[in-house]
């Protein structure tokens, strides 16, 4: 799909409907700096290791192609609750208000604030940027945010049966290519790990399925569909968008190394 | 506002209507204890400018009209953004002096949330301040 005019990834992220308000399609002049991603892999595959940021994080914010500074309108920082969540069954509904009152009272930190890694699927909105690495078996995405990676396994067809999977931040995720679309699913995340900053809550039954895409070339999106038939009345959808930047470099981020705001019982610090 | 006119320690609360100036939130925690809709400039001497994660700090020490000397603690973003801003770990040492403002902290503790920094010569310092 390489070639598809920038008006088109325009066209794409108006679809999204709410999700595109969330995360706004990068303007034209944001995109004319997009380098072009390496050239296909040895199996035909598209390459897409390198560093990637979201239009509208905190480091394109910042460090434009144009070389202008400053925030731009919406910027990506994630602190805040997304507006674009389904409506929620009960007893989820009621849990998930119970958490929003005692987040809002400082009750209950972030996970991420108290430097836990943001798990799946929040690591994917990318508030720095993040390292593809692709091997023939494995894609290893890499978020600058709190150091956090997740990795693909490409030569497992099956996820192990959900009674003998053991529950994580990032969950157990496969994948296969459907011609240039990269196809993921994750199962297996792990109880205390929201959906987003807000306390999201989720069942054992959520499901995340993705389908990366380079839609223009240096221009990646990844369509998520999460899926808990217990906790939300209809499935989850929204998109990220990421840029191709080569002349980033994974930086180191230790959350643990000096973090003032929240102690290790939670509380916050800085006050 | 002169140089001159921060000979002496001064701080000055400021009610801003615009907040466009303003660093954006973090991404590693709610910045909600900071009052963003007020600014405090602070002019004083560096002690300590802690180059760490998930939060840069600046120690700034200003001194009091009574003759003592009160400390700051000053949050600002990642390192990871800031060296991209053009920060350096070395873009502040022990002994400059310094103009920085602040959104405070709701508590009225004394510390507060970088919006700007300048040196004696009123420089902006590290990267671009917007």
């Amino acid at each position: 799909m390489k070639g598809w005019p920038v008006t088109v990834l325009a066209l794409t992220l108006a679809a999204a409907g709410p999700a595109a308000a969330q995360f706004p399609a990068p303007p034209p002049e944001q995109l004319k700096g997009t380098p072009v991603t390496p050239a296909r892999l040895p199996d035909g595959r598209p390459n897409w290791t390198g560093f990637w940021v979201t239009p509208n994080g905190l480091l394109e914010v910042y460090r434009g192609p144009s070389g202008v500074s400053g925030q731009a309108p919406g910027a990506n920082t994630r602190s805040t609750r997304r507006q674009d969540i389904p409506p929620l069954k009960s007893p989820y509904e009621e849990r998930y208000a119970e958490a929003l009152r005692r987040s809002a009272a400082g009750e209950i930190p972030d996970l991420v604030a108290a430097c836990f890694p943001p798990g799946m699927p929040r690591m994917m909105v990318m508030v720095y940027g993040m390292e593809i690495l692709q091997t023939p078996k494995i894609i290893s995405i890499t978020s600058e945010w709190q150091a956090a990676t997740r990795r693909i396994w490409m030569d497992v067809k099956e996820h192990p049966p959900a009674d003998e999977l053991d529950p994580t931040y990032m969950g157990d995720s496969i994948g296969h290519w459907e011609g240039d679309t990269l196809v993921v699913d994750t199962v297996g995340i792990r109880d205390d790990v929201p959906l987003d900053f807000g306390q999201v809550p989720h069942s054992p039954k959520l499901t995340i399925k993705e389908r990366f895409t380079e839609i223009s070339p240096g221009v990646l999106v990844d369509e998520i569909t999460i899926d808990d038939p217990d906790v939300f009345k209809e499935p989850w959808k929204y998109k990220m968008v990421y840029l191709y930047r080569p002349g980033l470099r994974l930086k180191e981020y230790v959350c643990l190394e000096n973090n003032r705001n929240v102690d290790a019982n939670g509380q916050a610090v800085f006050k | 506002m002169t140089t001159t006119a921060y000979s002496r320690a001064l701080v000055t609360t400021l009610l801003v209507t615009l907040a466009a100036i303003a660093l954006p939130v973090s991404a590693h925690h709610s910045f909600a204890n900071f009052d963003d809709t007020k600014q405090v400039t602070l002019k004083g001497t560096v002690s300590e400018f802690q180059w760490t994660n998930p939060h840069a700090w600046l120690e700034v020490e200003v001194a009091s009209t009574d003759g003592t000397t009160e400390k700051w603690s000053v949050e600002m973003l990642s390192p990871n953004v800031l060296g991209r801003m053009g920060w350096k770990r070395n873009s502040l040492k022990p002994g400059d002096e310094v103009t920085v403002v602040i959104h405070p902290l709701r508590t009225g503790a004394k510390g507060g949330n970088m919006v700007s920094i300048q040196d004696k010569n009123g420089v902006p310092i590290g990267g671009p301040q917007q």
